[in-house]
């Protein structure tokens, strides 16, 4: 089985990782910008993190046979440094409209603050302006009230829901994500945010329209092959194969390619991995990870 | 055919034009690059284009060129190739030697017209857009900068960071500017050059694409170019037949003893490599490894042997 992790931070990962994720059938990628553990303080470090997430990152999940694509934007938290937020506006023009940027992202509320708002409304207006896809993160706190106001600034914008992907969430906030036509995505994220149990409950009562599975695999304790355990488990609980491959595969991949910048055929075309692209003697590929003792476990809680 | 002279021959000079030509928006360059993207790609791709490119002459703006130049991706095929015939490539060699496009696609193309653009404009303009277009590039937009670079004007201002590019760890970044490309052999120092070859050994490209290979080599670059072969060999590591095209006209004692070495390797090209130096040793420092070479001697004087040709094979 082919799998679209549509949520994982790859700069935070090593290559064991892309090694086990090109194993376990991950074929393709979107790394959104987000906050990197700790506040930037200068807006140059934003313009070198886009650009990695344009270059060397995707150059790496290249050399493993994986696609590797990105949204672009400010994360909520970093929004309320309103002084380097306004440089960082002016720095995303520079880089919405290349290749392999599917969308604005990841954006929305983290402390639901006024000036996270501000940079909110800005970056969808950017995402109308370029057509651009915009993947939504939700709040850690207060979840369910952080999700319905982001809807709403986002309809007061004129954004159409059917182009934006709501990530982290959760059995409070999927009926009404749903109900109002958006893409609901789940965060399958150990401790913290869902275990892959909920999700096929999740599920078994939503059924698999506009809902889709991502591992957001960042520097905490999470799961790169949150994507295709959480198959493996719905297969064992009994959900078709059609529904596991459109959350796992099919919905992110019609969800972000309505950028234009994501197709099937980009890697359904690829000729694998093309050793020659290896460098200086130190070749990133190695053999020797069993990814079946890795996948064995494949319940996360 | 012609006789098969006993004696191989000279060591053939290096067809090499060292001087700059001007490319502007009307020159024949500048023409023939647009025919071939034209032929290539679609018609509302090449509209698009060519009003961009009209209005950006008209009046220079950075942003709308920012977006531009990264835009090319949302009207070109970004798997689309190019239609190049083979009278192309010697044409565009004709107008500047060393040139070649043979491995570039249509994004590149695109975005080199669009910097042509931009060498019409005045200096600081020039090098502010090129280096803040560099400096938020994602990998096919940098491989395209670094293959405009022969074609832009101000190269002096461009070695440093030409220099600065090869320090990387992307290949096809690398690529675009060492290989198939005129602009370091017309513009590098010895010393960037010299490292630039290194690299290039050290990273396993293709030697024989390296523009002006023979023409800029040197004793300095050969002495370092031997310690490396001794380095690797010393390893127990394959060392490429290649590495010796730019120590051919160096004969030192201990490249004699490198050659004399080679010539008694049985792995591929490296007979051929050593037959390679042989015939273009004056001084008769190799007779003594003729017989081992014999065969390969005879393809040099027929040249079914060059150093590209072993290049290619490898």
């Amino acid at each position: 089985m082919k799998f679209f992790d549509s949520h994982v931070h790859m700069v935070s990962r090593t290559t064991d990782d892309y090694q086990r994720m090109a194993a376990a059938g991950v074929t393709a990628i979107v790394e959104p910008a987000f906050w990197q553990g700790q506040p930037r303080t200068e807006v140059g470090s934003f313009k070198d993190y886009f650009n990695s997430l344009i270059g060397f990152e995707r150059f790496r999940a290249s050399q493993f046979g994986i696609k590797h694509y990105c949204t672009i934007g400010l994360n909520p938290k970093e929004a309320n440094n309103e002084k380097l937020a306004e440089g960082v506006m002016e720095l995303m023009p520079l880089y919405i409209c290349k290749e392999g940027v599917v969308g604005i992202g990841e954006i929305g509320f983290d402390d639901q603050s006024p000036a996270e708002e501000k940079f909110l409304r800005i970056q969808a207006e950017m995402a109308l302006e370029a057509d651009l896809p915009i993947q939504i993160h939700t709040p850690h706190r207060d979840k369910k009230t952080g999700t319905i106001r982001t809807m709403d600034v986002l309809e007061d914008v004129g954004v159409d829901p059917g182009k934006v992907i709501i990530d982290h969430n959760n059995e409070e906030t999927v009926k009404e994500v749903l109900d109002r036509g958006y893409w609901a995505a789940f965060t399958i994220y150990p401790h913290t945010k869902l275990g892959n149990q909920r999700m096929v409950e999740v599920m078994q009562e939503y059924g698999a329209e506009r809902i889709v599975v991502d591992s957001a695999a960042d520097w905490g304790i999470s799961d790169p092959l949150a994507v295709p355990k959480t198959a493996a488990l719905m297969k064992e609980r009994g959900l078709t194969i059609e529904q596991i491959e459109k959350v796992t595969y099919h919905n992110p991949l019609a969800a972000y390619g309505q950028s234009g910048q994501v197709e099937e055929s980009d890697w359904a075309d690829a000729e694998g991995v093309d050793p020659a692209a290896l460098f200086e003697g130190n070749t990133l590929l190695r053999g020797g990870m069993d990814v079946e003792t890795a996948m064995s476990q494949y319940l996360i809680e | 055919m012609g006789h098969h002279d006993a004696s191989p021959p000279k060591f053939k000079p290096f067809d090499f034009i060292p001087f700059p030509i001007e490319i502007s928006m009307e020159s024949a360059m500048h023409e023939k690059l647009t025919a071939i993207l034209e032929k290539s790609s679609s018609p509302d791709a090449m509209r698009w284009l060519k009003e961009v490119i009209e209005s950006q002459q008209k009046s220079f703006e950075r942003r709308p060129f920012y977006y531009a130049f990264s835009g090319v991706s949302r009207h070109f095929d970004k798997r689309g190739g190019l239609e190049v015939s083979e009278e192309d490539l010697s044409e565009l060699n004709k107008e500047l030697s060393g040139f070649s496009i043979g491995n570039w696609d249509q994004f590149r193309l695109a975005r080199v017209l669009l910097l042509l653009v931009l060498g019409g404009r005045e200096k600081p303009v020039f090098l502010e857009t090129v280096a803040a277009l560099l400096n938020t590039a994602d990998i096919r937009e940098q491989t395209a900068i670094f293959s405009a670079f022969p074609l832009l004007p101000h190269p002096e201002e461009l070695v440093e960071t030409a220099v600065d590019g090869l320090r990387t760890n992307i290949v096809d970044i690398y690529d675009s500017i060492a290989l198939n490309n005129p602009f370091p052999s017309q513009h590098f120092s010895d010393e960037a050059w010299k490292q630039m070859v290194l690299k290039s050994f050290f990273i396993e490209r293709p030697l024989h694409r390296i523009y002006g290979i023979d023409y800029r080599a040197n004793a300095n670059l050969s002495e370092s170019l031997s310690n490396l072969a001794h380095e690797r060999w010393a390893a127990g590591r394959w060392v490429s037949p290649e590495l010796w095209r730019s120590c051919a006209n160096f004969l030192t004692d201990e490249m004699v003893e490198n050659i004399t070495r080679v010539a008694g390797t049985d792995e591929p090209g490296q007979k051929e490599a050593a037959a390679l130096v042989l015939a273009g040793d004056e001084e008769g420092k190799l007779d003594h490894i003729r017989d081992q070479v014999k065969t390969f001697l005879d393809d040099v004087a027929d040249g079914r042997l060059t150093w590209d040709s072993l290049g290619e094979q490898l």
